[in-house]
């Protein structure tokens, strides 16, 4: 099997941490709790770092087993596919949100027209192709564009300190706002669950946790900092700009006198939110392969086109649906997958070798 | 008496189709007869009558195998061959003998025909360093490859392709540094070699690819002697094809288009100015045409005012579209390119001539095209040759990104540049990663990468050719 190394899933990972966080999330989430938002995603991180541990128990336990195979031998080939489907519902629908917040930064500050059908063009081809060379290809196109898009988003860090910030104002939401405002935009987080379908690809040994850590670490920073960074520099007009990352250059002393220097955050976005994109589908037509098992990769692909173009014409052309719709009834379902599932998993791996010993002393019983 | 050796010869010469060139000559002695056979265009007859001829008719003792070898023809490379090798000798030019009294057949090589004198080849001069090139001969090439690596190690295996031709390929590698898997899969993939001749090593490129179709390369190639014995210490076998001077080495990596034989022979620091300066130029070289024409028409907000306003006055009134009047300026380029290869060294001046002054200064004054689009597209064509091995490779990739940025702007560069990344992190041909050691991060190959490391600091030798890479299996 072709399997991608620690370093390489760290990388996916930081890269996915990313998704749907860096663009319209800080403003959204500014409507409802000001700055204090920082707090509640800072909480759901830490929460997903116990996820994420969930992830490594699996995998230094299950070094060399798919998804399927793990569930299906504690519970059943049915409830296995069961959460596998889950899953699938989970990866399609954070692919949807993923371009939708996309295509609002690329119709606001790109094209400044309705674009929709161009972007699709354009992204759903290489997101397919992408998928079609495999998971080592994505993650080795990762490590190569790994360094730019770091450096992209410090080049936006470092232009927004060429305006005046001052220090968010901190603790005006009482905790009650921020655990509801943080649910409500629950669906934008549980992006450790790719791991879990393409957990047999990963060459992950026990020494090599560390180096897959600093990664997400890594992500979690960036995150917390583009949030802390944009409150900062916008104060109470952030909930008026819609994209973060590109939107800290804007007002830059340096940004007005060089030129337009927002060429790189365009470009940084453009290739993050292709990246997010790849990663999804890929963990999209995995979870399809596990539960349609009789139907092959390209199927997958072409049943999640498919389906990329239905919710497009529902709620992507209507982009603010798609956003509500996440916000409204997706943080219900985002609960069952980004925290619910991975405890079943690690219920169900922690309880194997019972059942494996308990069958051991049945057989020696019956011999 | 000697009617069995005249029936012998006459049944070669017939083998040969009574070619012209087809010589041969019979000696008569008192034990009986023999007969030379022998390609005059291919064999040196003043060299056959001299050392071998005279010798033999001078030869006072009896004649027999044993005395032709050890005695009479001990200053040759003799060599006992048997029914089915003669006409392959022949054909090397070497002088076949055989005899109505004894058994053996004996071959000696005679071998002369014109060859080259190694010069520097015209495509890759250096401004330091070893000036040698590979010539067509290929033992001509053996010797310089031999003469550089002084090694018991060094191996040089011969197998002839082509149902006509039968052309000799020559795998040569380093035993103990050349991975096995490697050789044995070349060896296996040119002996399923199927195709009538072989002219040149590019007529055996498709058949070592993994992907024949694809536009990139998988095969490195040099010209140069100095590259292909570093790239064999590297741990690559390079595959020597007769009439061809130029060299195939596998496996092959895009990092290794980015490092010339100048930078092996100059300051290291300057050698990592140069290979950024390199990577830089195949990027503009690739998306340049393809980005300006995605800002003119989709993105001009993000362009300087001043570059704006300029654009904006130099394209007035132009009669084409800026995608159109891109292309045509590239059409323009490429057919001057064409051209200049093409056309005698004595017209060269003259195409110049014609190209830079008639069609570039001309066609912005007559209103055809805009300054701005001829400086875009030549920058994209000189920059091109910042890396002169992908030349072919990146001029179809600048026709993409035209059309790309042209129809889709910058999110149609971005995909483009994405899916043509990802298709290349596909290509691992001989288990070698094509955007090693940057995709996967192979730490110890960093060092002669784009940054290049003093050679006393250069430790290991490549782990990207060598099987298993760190946690990719």
């Amino acid at each position: 099997m072709r399997t991608i190394s620690a370093r390489q899933t760290g990388i996916i990972i930081f890269l996915t941490i990313l998704a749907n966080k860096i663009l319209l999330l800080p403003s959204i989430m500014y409507q409802q709790t000001k700055a204090d938002s920082i707090f509640g995603i800072l909480v759901i991180f830490f929460v997903e770092l116990l996820i994420l541990s969930i992830f490594l128990y699996v995998k230094l336990k299950f070094p060399n087993e798919n998804l399927q195979e793990i569930l299906q031998k504690k519970i059943g080939h049915f409830c296995a596919k069961f959460i596998i489907f889950i899953f699938l519902i989970f990866f399609l629908f954070k692919t949807m949100l993923t371009y939708s917040v996309v295509y609002v930064y690329l119709k606001d500050l790109v094209y400044q027209d309705e674009f929709g059908f161009l972007a699709i063009v354009c992204f759903l081809p290489v997101v397919n192709h992408g998928v079609i060379c495999g998971l080592r290809s994505i993650s080795r196109t990762f490590e190569l564009f790994f360094y730019l898009v770091i450096a992209g988003i410090l080049f936006c860090f470092g232009i927004a300190f060429f305006t005046e910030i001052s220090m968010p104002v901190f603790f005006t939401a009482n905790p009650l706002t921020i655990f509801n405002t943080s649910f409500k935009y629950l669906f934008s987080f549980g992006d450790y669950l790719v791991l879990f379908v393409f957990i047999e690809k990963i060459n992950l040994k026990k020494n090599d946790v560390k180096k897959f850590l600093r990664f997400v670490i890594l992500g979690i920073l960036i995150v917390s900092s583009i949030f802390v960074i944009f409150y900062a520099k916008y104060q109470i007009t952030a909930f008026m700009h819609n994209n973060a990352l590109a939107d800290l250059l804007v007002f830059s002393v340096q940004f007005n006198a060089i030129g337009r220097l927002d060429i790189v955050a365009m470009l940084t976005i453009m290739t993050l939110g292709l990246f997010q994109l790849e990663i999804f589908q890929y963990a999209f037509c995995e979870s399809f392969s596990m539960v349609f098992t009789k139907l092959n990769n390209k199927f997958a692909i072409a049943v999640f086109d498919i389906l990329f173009f239905v919710i497009y014409f529902i709620l992507i052309g209507k982009y603010e649906l798609m956003i509500n719709f996440t916000t409204s009834y997706l943080c219900y379902f985002s609960l069952l997958s980004n925290f619910l599932l991975p405890f079943i998993i690690f219920a169900v791996s922690f309880s194997k070798n019972k059942r494996i010993k308990n069958k051991g002393v049945r057989d020696e019983k019956s011999n | 008496m000697g009617q069995i050796i005249n029936e012998k010869i006459n049944n070669f010469k017939k083998q040969l189709h009574n070619s012209d060139d087809f010589s041969s000559r019979v000696f008569v002695c008192k034990k009986g007869t023999i007969g030379f056979v022998f390609l005059k265009s291919m064999s040196d007859p003043t060299l056959f009558s001299q050392s071998i001829y005279l010798p033999i008719q001078n030869f006072s003792d009896e004649i027999n195998a044993q005395s032709l070898i050890e005695k009479i023809l001990k200053n040759n490379v003799v060599e006992k061959i048997n029914e089915n090798e003669i006409i392959t000798n022949i054909l090397d030019g070497k002088v076949v003998i055989f005899s109505d009294f004894f058994d053996e057949i004996i071959s000696v090589d005679i071998a002369k025909y014109p060859t080259r004198i190694p010069s520097e080849p015209p495509t890759s001069p250096v401004i330091q360093g070893p000036r040698e090139g590979f010539v067509e001969d290929f033992n001509t090439n053996i010797t310089l490859l031999r003469r550089r690596i002084h090694s018991k190690d060094l191996v040089f295996e011969t197998l002839n392709v082509g149902k006509v031709t039968q052309t000799k390929v020559v795998l040569s590698y380093i035993e103990g540094i050349a991975d096995q898997k490697v050789i044995d899969e070349i060896k296996k993939k040119i002996s399923k070699i199927k195709i009538d001749g072989i002219v040149d090593s590019y007529y055996i490129l498709s058949f070592l690819e993994k992907r024949p179709n694809s536009l990139f390369k998988q095969i490195g190639n040099s010209e140069k002697p100095d590259v292909v014995v570093s790239k064999m210490l590297e741990g690559k076998v390079a595959i020597i094809v007769d009439n061809s001077p130029i060299v195939l080495t596998v496996p092959f990596i895009l990092i290794e288009d980015m490092q010339s034989s100048n930078d092996y022979y100059t300051n290291h620091h300057y050698s990592t100015v140069v290979r950024f300066v390199r990577m830089f130029g195949l990027l503009i070289a690739i998306v340049a045409p393809g980005f300006y024409l995605a800002l003119q028409l989709f993105h001009y907000n993000i362009l300087p005012l001043n570059f704006l306003i300029t654009i904006a006055d130099t394209t007035q009134g132009l009669p084409f579209t800026p995608f159109l009047e891109i292309l045509f300026i590239f059409l323009l380029f490429q057919i001057l390119y064409e051209v200049s290869l093409r056309l005698p060294s004595y017209l060269g001046l003259a195409t110049s001539v014609v190209g830079a002054l008639i069609l570039g200064d001309t066609g912005v004054k007559a209103g055809l095209i805009s300054p701005p689009g001829v400086i875009i597209t030549a920058l994209a064509k000189i920059a091109l040759y910042t890396v002169p091995e992908e030349q072919s490779q990146i001029t179809v990739l600048q026709i993409v990104f035209i059309i790309l940025g042209g129809s889709l702007g910058i999110l149609g560069i971005v995909t483009g540049f994405v899916y043509v990344v990802n298709y290349l992190n596909t290509l691992d041909d001989f288990n070698s990663p094509y955007l090693a050691p940057y995709a996967p991060r192979i730490k110890e190959d960093l060092q002669d990468a784009l940054i290049k490391v003093a050679p006393n600091e250069m430790k290991s030798p490549p782990k990207s050719f060598s099987g298993s890479k760190e946690g990719e299996k």
